[in-house]
């Protein structure tokens, strides 16, 4: 099918595309290492210390109990499951909807669902024990605004997100989530698919339907007078008339798309013609399966063709409704909201400390750095320097005056502050 | 795109040692960064360093290296300019459009775009270089791998915003390319609005000159069918030196919009009534007959459907695709005679290092400034 | 009683009288008769400039309805009006059927068209099945009007060219009598220098050496016959390969061979390729569909006013661009099947979608050093 092509050269389909099985292999894999890797830095950490300690004191850590107790936490170390690590990728992809809410006047969906794809995206190769998702979401959301054309300032945006989150606590992590998004920002969602979708079934029961390629046949009279005597749908009273019925369905069915659809794997496992008539089926079944056969023939009455993809559509379709069903909002369901305290709980201990501190290790803003250049007497000379290799020992002279800059403002280690102010 | 993605295995090719200290997202980086080599540098500009690059297993495979500078008066991030560019090029792939095959980071944090290599310039040189002669079996071959790339980008929903003769690239089969999409976007949903200041002055359209905020591909239509005039003239058709000189140029050109010839026009943003003793009416085909005898009169038809004052009268790319002229008489060139000139390589560094909507040097007083703040709706 | 034979001659003189104007030769020796070979109706010379003079007029013999210009009336050339128009039909259909025996692939193809083209020249003479002999050759005739020009170009290049490649032929001829003479002298003067030189060197060397050096002798004389014939086969070769080209079959022409199949066992053309119509498409079919089919106008009460919103319709907004993104994107990627592609995807070798991609997936591990 023809259509089908358009979608095949998409980022989407070419890169974040999964069969069930891929998909946990992946995250799997990116659980293990960042597991090991959070083992390996917490004893470094420790170890760093007491060699600082037995160095300072010239003599036996006196406060040997400490240390003792400290090693035996370490070997406790429970690291987060990959499925853990899931749930709480969940939780922050819906505070992604309410920090877009929150704005005046608040975000589109498109551009909240962009930016949770991109969080979904993110986690799939990068762990929360490495980089906590409340760092990387509000970048997520960030760079959504900018791909996807609904543009503000970083300081408008910084303004609005609570707490004393800085411009450039949002901005740090961008970087590195463009890297981990492979550098593709076109996400393709299912919602300009149910418009089409809607906007040609209103057509249809005004009698203005089209035939499709395939089944020439149709007459739009035939297929008016179909859609008029449709069933209703399940469990809702009957609507009053085919107008009320098809708002209704389009905006249930956005509801699905907004939530459900974003906060399960389905962008992953399908595509978004798939997602939305899914969804549709979920809203309004008799209508969706009337809309399919309007496409594809029937495959218990046809010798057509086509027959066989509607047959394997109709059991992709149903796997994605399942699973989009399986979304219970976290809000709504206490059980979860209990469980994701002790998975908070748990990622506290298990955090990496070399990672927390990613405005000073992983980008200098601009601005900053010219700031502080010039607060080290250095006079602001960012215009371009002759060569490459001046470029880069300049750059790495200022990520020194910025790491001792880092230093003299927080008072060492970012980790050692933040655990004492919590445990405080 | 290039390895797998996320395939596990690829995960377990580097040292174990190695692996502990890299993130897999920095191991997939390196695996894309390993796979070319930057050779010399090809050009340097505000905006990015070109260089040449070929792939590391096969020294033959030329690829252009765009190394996007971190920008330094930009506190916002990654710049619009280079989103945009990588956001669509990621999507598009057509003869006809430059192709991008990786991205990847290097160390300081720069992006670099792996970008088809295209060592024969564009047709800015081609059109200003007074010892190519060229006919119109050449232009019609150009102006239809032209118009085919952007049918072809219309078709996958993205306006290009900035087509003009230095942003046509030339592979070195002789193939017209689509480069630059840093002022790219996929077309506007209803009730939206979209930045008026976009398309390099001379190629702009008269409804974004009078800051039209909904628009379609019309507005690129506009800058082909410009594209069209300046490959026969051999000189940009309309070149004003101000936003309001151009409009009064194209008025004087293709005569005075009214009412009558383009309804609505007057509840446009920027629109500035005409005066009235000094109105010129609209011109017909003889007017692009004289004016273009190089096209013939079909040529010259086609021209003037692209260059329609209301944009809802000019001709998509689909219909210009559809035109006559592209089966009369002359049979346009074969890529590969088409005429050709030396030392596009360096050029293919200049316009991958401009920034979008810049003209060349000695226009950079007339570099748009984008007007972000003005894009919410 | 039939007309002698005597009378059947003078017919054409004495008692000929023009059929419209009923003047007969008796009474006017001059009298030329013309035809038009519209309809072959003959008539007479003052007859034509009367009636064909003020421009296309029906032909003034009763019954015949066909509209006649004087510019097409000529004199008959056989005595048989018949004949005539045979032979007129027969040069028609000859410069639309002018295929040449190196199109076909066998002979028996070849001998089938020559009698299918008989056999059309049969019908249209004797009026069988004209109106679909007609249509046929004329949808032939316009299906492969490159094909048809391009062998008329060729059989006026051999007429022209016969005496061309005479003249060639003889200029073969001189110059293989001229390489034969020199041939003879140059052999001649080697015999001379070499029996020269031996002499010399048997009168120098010792006795032993004589065989050698007079074997070496000859060596040295054939291998200079050798390389002097193969100067003249190049030569030749050089000749036969300019006259070559002339007759030599432009094989693109043949390419277009019609959808109506009028002729059968034409050669596929292989080489060069052929040059096929241009496609401002680039190959792509524009606007092809599967799923739905686009309307020009969906209702919609949210998308309506924008019909009316004379700002937006100035600025050239297109709701026909949103409805062909809405629908597209309703169905772009039903039909493909995550579970079965992405599989095959990772299995297949890396990528297919850029060239240079595949490339690269060889590198794996490479152990570069970070040239970038």
């Amino acid at each position: 099918m023809i259509e089908d092509d358009f979608y095949r050269t998409s980022s989407q389909f070419r890169l974040w595309s999964f069969t069930e099985e891929s998909l946990r292999t992946v995250r799997q894999k990116t659980n293990s290492l960042a597991s090991d890797r959070v083992r390996i830095a917490l004893r470094r950490a420790r170890e760093a210390r007491q060699s600082a300690n037995s160095s300072a004191a010239g003599t036996p850590n006196p406060n040997g109990s400490d240390a003792d107790s400290k090693a035996g936490e370490e070997k406790d170390i429970e690291c987060l499951t990959s499925e853990e690590e899931q749930d709480l990728v969940r939780y922050y992809c819906e505070q992604i909807i309410q920090l877009g809410e929150s704005y005046k006047p608040p975000m589109p969906s498109i551009v909240r669902a962009t930016a949770i794809q991109y969080l979904r995206r993110f986690y799939l190769t990068n762990s929360p024990m490495t980089y906590h998702p409340k760092t990387i979401m509000p970048c997520a959301l960030f760079i959504a605004t900018k791909t996807d054309n609904y543009y503000m300032s970083l300081r408008q945006f910084a303004d609005g997100v609570p707490g004393d989150t800085t411009a450039e606590d949002i901005i740090a992590p961008e970087f590195l989530v463009m890297q981990s998004l492979r550098f593709t920002f076109d996400v393709r969602h299912p919602f300009r698919g149910l418009e089409g979708g809607i906007m040609e079934l209103n057509a249809i029961s005004q009698g203005l339907g089209e035939p499709a390629p395939h089944l020439p046949n149709q007459s739009a009279e035939d297929l008016r007078r179909a859609i008029l005597s449709l069933p209703p749908p399940l469990n809702t009273p009957s609507p009053p008339s085919i107008s009320d019925r098809l708002a209704r369905a389009h905006h249930n069915t956005r509801e699905i798309l907004k939530s459900a659809a974003q906060m399960t794997d389905a962008y992953f496992l399908y595509t978004p013609s798939q997602i939305w008539l899914s969804a549709l089926s979920l809203a309004d079944a008799p209508l969706a399966q009337f809309y399919l056969d309007t496409k594809l023939p029937n495959p218990t009455e046809s010798e057509h063709p086509l027959a066989q993809l509607r047959a394997k559509l109709l059991q992709t379709l149903s796997s994605c409704a399942t699973l989009l069903q399986s979304y219970k909002p976290l809000g709504s369901d206490p059980e979860q909201k209990k469980a994701m305290r002790r998975i908070g709980k748990k990622l506290y201990h298990c955090q990496n400390p070399e990672k927390v501190n990613l405005a000073g290790q992983k980008r200098i803003p601009a601005a900053a750095a010219a700031a502080i250049a010039s607060a080290a007497g250095n006079p602001s000379d960012t215009p371009t320097p002759d060569s490459e290799m001046e470029r880069l020992a300049k750059k790495r002279k200022l990520e020194a005056e910025q790491q001792k800059a880092g230093n003299d403002i927080f008072g060492g280690d970012l980790v050692m502050e933040r655990t004492r102010d919590r445990q405080a | 795109m290039a390895v797998s993605p996320l395939a596990p295995q690829s995960f377990q090719s580097r040292a174990s040692e190695e692996v502990a200290d890299r993130e897999i997202t920095e191991q997939m980086n390196d695996e894309v960064r390993h796979k070319y080599i930057k050779a010399k540098k090809l050009g340097e500009g505000t905006y990015a360093v070109v260089y040449l690059g070929h792939i590391r297993t096969d020294p033959t495979s030329f690829v252009a290296i765009k190394k996007i500078k971190v920008n330094t008066e930009y506190r916002d991030g990654l710049s619009m300019d280079a989103i945009r560019e990588v956001k669509y090029l990621q999507e598009l792939s057509h003869p006809n459009v430059i192709a991008l095959h990786d991205v990847f980071s290097s160390k300081d944090q720069n992006l670099n775009l792996v970008l088809e290599y295209l060592p024969r310039g564009d047709l800015e040189m081609l059109i200003k270089d007074s010892d190519i002669h060229y006919g119109a079996a050449d232009v019609k071959a150009w102006m239809g791998m032209l118009t085919r790339g952007i049918w072809f980008c219309h078709e996958n929903f993205v306006l290009h915003r900035d087509i003009k003769p230095n942003n046509l690239l030339i592979a070195s089969d002789g193939e017209v390319k689509l480069a630059d999409f840093g002022l790219a976007r996929s077309f506007a949903d209803p009730y939206s609005n979209m930045t008026h200041q976009v398309i390099t002055r001379w190629y702009r359209p008269p409804e974004l000159l009078y800051g039209a905020r909904q628009y379609s591909g019309a507005v690129d239509i506009w800058s082909v069918g410009m594209v069209f005039a300046e490959l026969l003239l051999r000189v940009p058709f309309v070149a004003g030196n101000s936003d309001l000189d151009q409009i009064t140029k194209i008025c004087e050109a293709f005569g005075t919009p009214t009412e009558e010839n383009w309804p609505g026009v007057s509840k446009l943003p920027n629109f500035i009534p005409a005066d009235n003793n000094h109105t010129v009416p609209t011109q017909g085909r003889e007017f692009f007959l004289r004016q273009f005898p190089t096209a013939g009169s079909v040529g010259a038809d086609l021209l003037m459907s692209m260059c329609s004052l209301d944009p809802r009268k000019r001709s998509t790319a689909y219909q210009a695709l559809q035109h006559s002229w592209w089966t009369a008489e002359p049979r346009p060139t074969n890529k590969e005679y088409l005429p050709r000139k030396s030392g596009g390589t360096r050029k293919m560094g200049d316009d991958l290092t401009r920034r979008g909507g810049e003209l060349d040097d000695q226009f950079k007083n007339a570099a748009r400034q984008l007007d972000f703040g003005s894009m919410k709706g | 009683m039939p007309p002698s034979r005597e009378a059947l001659v003078n017919r054409g003189d004495e008692d000929e009288v023009c059929p419209v104007c009923k003047s007969s030769r008796y009474l006017n020796p001059d009298m030329r008769f013309l035809i038009n070979p519209e309809c072959y109706h003959k008539m007479c010379e003052s007859c034509v400039d009367r009636i064909f003079s003020g421009g296309p007029a029906n032909c003034p013999v009763a019954g015949c309805h066909k509209t006649l210009r004087k510019n097409r009336f000529r004199k008959q050339t056989f005595e048989d009006i018949h004949v005539e128009r045979e032979v007129d039909i027969r040069r028609r259909v000859m410069t639309v059927l002018n295929r040449r025996e190196e199109e076909f692939d066998s002979k028996l193809d070849w001998d089938n068209f020559l009698e299918q083209r008989e056999e059309i020249i049969f019908n249209l003479v004797n009026r069988i099945d004209v109106a679909k002999t007609e249509a046929d050759l004329q949808s032939y005739a316009s299906e492969n009007m490159r094909s048809i020009r391009a062998n008329q170009a060729l059989e006026a290049k051999e007429v022209s060219s016969f005496q061309e490649r005479q003249n060639h032929e003889q200029e073969l001829a001189r110059l293989r009598r001229q390489a034969a003479k020199e041939e003879y002298e140059n052999e001649r003067k080697e015999l001379l220098a070499g029996r020269e030189n031996y002499l010399n060197n048997l009168a120098q060397g010792r006795a032993g050496d004589a065989a050698a050096i007079a074997q070496k002798v000859m060596l040295k004389k054939s291998s200079a016959r050798r390389s002097e014939e193969e100067r003249i086969r190049q030569k030749q070769a050089a000749l036969r390969g300019t006259d070559a080209q002339k007759p030599a079959y432009p094989g693109a022409v043949t390419a277009e061979e019609g959808g109506s199949g009028l002729i059968k066992g034409l050669k596929k053309i292989k080489t060069p390729e052929p040059e096929k119509p241009y496609d401002p498409f680039g190959g792509m079919v524009p606007n092809k569909r599967d799923y739905y089919t686009l309307r020009d106008h969906y209702p919609s009460s949210y998308l309506d006013p924008i019909r009316q919103d004379t700002r937006m319709l100035a600025g050239g907004y297109d709701l026909q661009e949103y409805y062909s993104r809405t629908m597209l994107e309703a169905f772009a990627g039903l039909g493909c099947f995550i579970d079965e592609e992405v599989p095959k995807r990772q299995a297949s070798s890396f990528n297919v979608m850029k060239p240079v991609a595949t490339q690269g997936a060889a590198l794996a591990a490479g152990s570069g050093s970070g040239s970038i």
